[in-house]
């Protein structure tokens, strides 16, 4: 091997591997981001209407079903961070008092904010 | 080759999880957006497990269970049920039901393969599963 060449950097193969699925992943990502960005909107609004006190059992069970969605899906992809937002989401709708209500508002704008560099 | 039968209506849920298991062990996946569907396809393709949401619109996972066991066709196929974390009640909820193990979203794709050999007693990464063959009687 002629000496003085850079040794060439690769992957191990498991890092390959983990390279792999994050592309795919990331491809997964940008299609679904249509739907992701549809369900930060409609909590938005929901979130607005608790504020409001217009909230009604409908857009509650709404926003509940999508904050579940969301707990769900974002850690799939990384987003650990705004998942356990959308969870602490749910669990203010699934159970909403006079002080939870609220905090809504401002855990959809956070929720936002985490997720923003990747919409 | 292991198949298995993932059936969530969350469109994302299903494409991750199929990656994962495609990617991570070789697997072959079958895929259905409702319990009602996902019957269908497992008494026609006999998936060696299926993975199932929890909380589905219209008939959600334990039921959809339920109706799986009143099906002597497919009731032998080990489910795993998979949900946001869960307390107290979910827990109790889902103890007496039966399904081979409850796993928990977010799962992570790169070891949920991992996650449902373990709970399965399959070997890790098991292309193909060949049965061990019984000693010869004496």
């Amino acid at each position: 091997m002629p000496e003085n060449q850079p040794r060439k950097q690769t992957n191990s193969p498991s890092e390959d591997f983990s390279e792999g699925i994050d592309d795919l992943l990331a491809d997964l990502w940008q299609r679904h981001l249509p739907t992701l960005r549809e369900r930060l909107d409609l909590l938005a609004r929901t979130a607005a209407e608790a504020t409001t006190g217009t909230l009604n059992e409908i857009t509650r069970a709404e926003g509940q079903s999508i904050a579940h969605k969301l707990s769900g899906n974002l850690g799939m992809f990384g987003h650990h961070k705004a998942g356990d937002l959308a969870s602490q989401i749910e669990h203010i709708f699934k159970a909403p008092t006079p002080e939870t209500l609220p905090l809504l508002a401002g855990l959809t704008r956070n929720l936002r904010e985490t997720l923003a560099a990747n919409l | 080759m292991r198949r298995i039968l993932i059936i969530d209506d969350e469109d994302d849920i299903r494409e991750v999880a199929a990656l994962s298991l495609e990617a991570t062990a070789g697997w072959e996946i079958l895929t259905a957006n409702s319990g009602a569907k996902g019957i269908d396809i497992a008494v026609a393709e006999q998936p060696d497990a299926i993975l199932m949401d929890v909380m589905m619109p219209e008939v959600d996972g334990p039921t959809t269970f339920r109706n799986m066991q009143q099906n002597p066709a497919i009731s032998s196929i080990p489910v795993l049920l998979l949900t946001a974390k869960v307390q107290g009640v979910d827990q109790r909820r889902f103890a007496g039901l039966g399904v081979a193990a409850v796993l928990f979203k977010p799962f992570d794709p790169l070891t949920l393969a991992d996650q449902i050999s373990e709970v399965l007693g399959w070997s890790k990464n098991s292309h193909s599963e060949q049965p061990v063959p019984s000693e010869p009687a004496v």
